[in-house]
């Protein structure tokens, strides 16, 4: 089939002005937030799930890859076609599909954008508990997809533990539904082992999300350092008291500078580190640990801790930290955000680390991140007009990981492995290990069509058989 | 006391005590090579769920694989080996203050027999699922072996970690048929200080259910809410002289907080049991499969929130049609619900009630047969399962268990 053909079917599928194919239509699909770059051949914006089964019967047939597009704010290259294809893009299914309060569940298109779903239900009392920092853009699709967390996910847990079901197309357009509304189904956990694998395994349409009830009582306190390992050891004295808190974020020093000069959050500019601890529950029991935690950050030299007063206080103390990426935007024309895992006793000896890395490699790296759940985002400054400055801080970034392995850690904590770290997958697994993944993946994708070339490497790819099998495919 | 344990169904042909993953490995490749079957076993508590596995076959069991393999409570996170059992690893924890929040007294149940490998194979869970959901929700790494040898991997040490597929997920209440599990890491919990127990005791179900409904639209959040029919209690505590439902809730933290829960529910409490009466009450709970007369028919029945209710009335009445006794306790805030049908010497009516229960619950409701006379199993389809479900499942026994040895026969691939 020729990519005219290919273009007439999918026109006759979700009608023309639901796909694009001219070369500045398709500029803006050539990349994420991540590094990664690369054009489809079409981009295709499908309203219901019967199109989405279409259109991938039809790249199936046509040995055409796939790659599923929320809203592309993954840093981690997944949704970039990379071997060209089709991008399904899920801009146009983004409904609520259900509230269903009296069993604490949602049902969503993929398309709807994270924060408006717990905005869509705060009123009746409950909110979605994953809270990527990307929470205004980002997808529920894409979270599904990359297992995404957030600040609040070290209490609450990531996506998969808030996705009791969902409705997928497989890689050869057949639809299944998996899980449901109670919270185990009979049979493999699919809807588990679904989240998290980046549409590499089939194409989300719909999903059934668990809904939390909003606490009862917040309550949030910023604690300041004059030393960054004081700041990293107050985690582990916080959790060694028996406390979970709702969020225990990290900043350092030099990120807290940037941050503060764009976000005016009042963040103290000559520290070496704060700790942003939220606490939440039942008022008396986030009374109790106000006082614990307190305590804990004084044990480990806190030179201050302030506590928000109000609901403004401590929107302002979060306003810093979510746009604190943002906000280094501003200052580098680039930066590359890493994303690594370490075991939270480890935090002080893996930032000197880091900034011995940040020492050899001359450059800038500031940290901001999940302490909690000792899941690091190094921010790597660079300027991406020089190839060579680029290259330098992917082999920085690789540094950082190979240490974060060391010392017992992963690769990434949820931005996923996508094309970015494919390759660095056998620091993490052995090659049997590897196979027996490629194995399942090939299960389920067996021609390789469904997001090719990312996750894992090495697995099939439909460039093998598309070649033979589909001589008139060019892209 | 620890109740009787069911073991294997048949005598193995030969048994098998891996010392590692390495011999685990090359022993499923062998028998992979010849299509030998295996039945992988930890300590035998669950091998009666399912059908039983078609001998001859190779029982490979995990007792050896009981390894320590880190324990940094700085971290909450353990790593063992498959064949250590709920109790040895809640020694380990306790004394750092930490627990593995699967069963609350695992030195009383006997449930804390169970192997970590025999923990995730079956999904096992308790009344601590009310707050701490399944195991899916705080295994954070597994290692296995797949059926024909190779050595696998899911997941690690760290709490948070997407980087490959979640092999957890697919592992845990697969039943042995994708692999041997050989070692597994979970996040740890914070162990309650303090905790009280509240009963409440109610003519009516409904009553039991309003105070359900009222918990779960209040801001308090208990350690465990278990519903009770009458039956259920009839049987836990060796007499029938009071009919009613109960709700047992067990809160944790300090005076403050208990005292939120004792004024919430007033009056529907009638009495709050702490120290040892706690522990009785809930180590009954968490052994009531075993408490079971070996003739029951149990069944695992989960369901939305809001069907929890008619659920329950179904089994009731699919019971009292048949002029039966029945049991039920469960989750009613998770919706996870065992039901015991008790038909004495005639087990079939059990069987037909099963039937009548899957018939008339609300088609959201998955009901799993966990036990059940092996001689009645031909007869009624013990999981629930919807044929494209299954499709994939299949595809992905035959991805990990080509030859299809692993617990051949016994679950639905
Ligand atoms: C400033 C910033 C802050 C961030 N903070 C966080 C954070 O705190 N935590 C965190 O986890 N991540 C964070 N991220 C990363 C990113 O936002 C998440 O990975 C998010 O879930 C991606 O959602 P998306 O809709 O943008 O997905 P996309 O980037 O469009 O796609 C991501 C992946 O999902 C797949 N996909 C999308 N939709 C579907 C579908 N329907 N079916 C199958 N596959 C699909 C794509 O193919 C791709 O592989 C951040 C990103 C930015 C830019």
């Amino acid at each position: 089939m020729r990519l005219s053909a290919i273009r007439a079917k999918l026109t006759a599928i979700c009608g023309s002005r639901a796909v694009l194919h001219s070369k500045e239509d398709l500029l803006l699909y050539e990349y994420d937030a991540g590094l990664a770059r690369a054009r489809p051949d079409f981009v295709v914006f499908p309203s219901t799930t019967e199109q989405v089964a279409a259109v991938v019967a039809l790249a199936s047939e046509s040995g055409l890859p796939v790659v599923a597009r929320g809203a592309g704010t993954g840093l981690s290259g997944g949704a970039i076609p990379r071997s060209g294809g089709i991008v399904l893009a899920f801009a146009r299914m983004n409904r609520i599909l259900e509230v269903d309060v009296a069993n604490q569940r949602a049902v969503v298109q993929p398309g709807v954008v994270n924060l408006e779903l717990s905005e869509h239900v705060r009123p009746l009392g409950f909110y979605f508990a994953p809270d990527p920092s990307s929470q205004k853009a980002c997808t529920i699709g894409g979270n599904v997809a990359e297992n995404s967390g957030g600040p609040h996910t070290l209490a609450s847990g990531v996506t998969v533990n808030h996705v009791t079901g969902l409705e997928v197309v497989l890689a050869d357009g057949r639809i299944v539904e998996l899980g449901g509304k109670s919270s185990e189904a009979a049979g493999y956990d699919l809807t588990g082992f679904f989240v998290g694998s980046e549409g590499t395994l089939g194409i989300t349409t719909k999903i059934m999300v668990k809904l939390t009830r909003v606490p009862e009582h917040v309550s949030t306190l910023l604690a300041i350092y004059n030393d960054v390992r004081d700041a990293g050891n107050t985690v582990v004295e916080i959790t060694s008291a028996g406390i979970t808190p709702a969020a225990l974020e990290m900043m350092d020093g030099w990120t807290l500078r940037a941050v503060e000069a764009a976000a005016h959050a009042g963040y103290p500019q000559d520290a070496a580190a704060v700790l942003l601890i939220e606490l939440e529950g039942l008022r008396e029991t986030v009374d109790e640990q106000v006082l614990a935690v307190e305590a804990a950050c004084a044990r480990q030299n806190a030179r201050e801790v302030r506590i928000a007063q109000n609901d403004a206080e401590r929107q302002r103390l979060w306003y810093g930290r979510k746009n604190a990426f943002a906000a280094i935007g501003r200052i580098s024309p680039s930066y590359y955000t890493q994303d690594g895992v370490i075991p939270r006793t480890r935090i002080p000896q893996t930032l000197e680390h880091i900034q011995q890395v940040a020492a050899r490699y001359s450059l800038t790296i500031g940290n901001v991140f999940h302490a909690g759940d000792g899941n690091l985002h190094p921010l790597i400054l660079f300027d991406d007009r020089s190839p060579a400055e680029t290259e330098k801080s992917i082999q920085a970034g690789k540094e950082i990981l190979q240490y974060c392995i060391s010392v017992g850690g992963s690769l990434t904590g949820e931005h996923g492995v996508g094309i970015e770290k494919r390759d660095l997958m056998p620091m993490l697994f052995s090659d049997e290990e590897l196979q027996v993944m490629r194995r399942l993946r090939e299960a389920l994708n067996p021609r390789g069509t469904l997001n090719p070339e990312k996750l894992i490497p090495g697995a099939r790819t439909c460039m093998e058989i598309r070649t033979p099998q589909f001589p008139g495919v060019v892209s | 006391m620890i109740a009787a344990e069911h073991k294997l169904h048949a005598a193995p042909a030969e048994v098998a005590t891996p010392a590692g993953e390495s011999e685990a490995a090359e022993i499923l490749r062998e028998c992979s090579r010849f299509k030998t079957a295996v039945v992988p076993c930890g300590s035998g508590l669950h091998q009666h769920i399912g059908l039983a596995p078609q001998p001859p076959f190779v029982a490979l069991k995990s007792e050896r694989l009981t390894q320590v393999e880190y324990y940094d409570p700085g971290d909450l996170t353990i790593g063992v080996g498959a064949g250590m059992t709920l109790r040895e690893l809640d020694a380990l924890v306790k004394p750092h203050g930490q627990w593995l929040p699967v069963l609350a007294f695992p030195d009383r149940a006997s449930g804390g027999n169970a192997t970590i490998g025999g923990l995730l194979a079956t999904a096992m869970h308790g009344p601590l699922k009310h707050a701490f959901g399944g195991v899916r929700e705080f295994c954070i790494g597994v290692r296995f072996v797949t059926g024909d040898g190779m050595r696998a991997k899911g997941g690690g040490r760290v709490v948070k970690n997407v980087a490959g597929y979640d092999l957890m997920k697919l592992l845990i209440g697969s039943y042995g048929t994708l692999g041997v599990i050989t070692s597994a890491s979970f996040k740890l919990f914070p162990r309650p200080r303090q905790t009280a127990t509240f009963v409440c005791r109610f003519p009516g179900l409904q009553n039991a259910m309003a105070v359900r409904d009222a918990l779960m639209a209040s801001p308090l959040a208990p350690l465990a809410l278990e519903i009770i029919s009458p039956g259920a209690a009839a049987l836990l505590h060796g007499h029938a002289d009071d009919a009613g439902w109960r709700v047992l809730l067990r809160a944790s933290g300090s005076d403050q907080q208990l005292a939120r829960y004792r004024d919430h529910l007033g009056n529907a409490a009638s009495a709050e049991l702490t120290g040892e009466d706690e522990a009785a009450a809930w180590s009954l709970l968490e052994n009531f499969e075993s408490a079971l007369p070996p003739d029951a028919v149990v069944v695992a029945v989960s369901c939305p929130l809001s069907d929890v209710a008619q659920v329950l009335r179904s089994a009731e009445r699919a019971a009292l049609e048949r002029k039966i006794s029945w049991a039920g306790i469960g989750r009613a805030c998770t919706g996870s619900l065992l039901i015991a049908f008790l038909g004495g010497s005639r087990p079939e009516q059990s069987i037909s009630a099963v039937h009548a229960l899957r018939a008339s619950a609300p088609p959201s409701a998955n009901a799993v047969i966990r036990r059940c006379p092996d001689s009645l199993k031909a007869g009624i389809a013990l999981w629930q399962l919807r044929e494209g479900e299954l499709e994939i499942m299949r595809t992905f026994k035959n991805a990990l268990d080509p030859a299809w040895i692993l617990n051949r026969g016994r679950y639905f691939v």
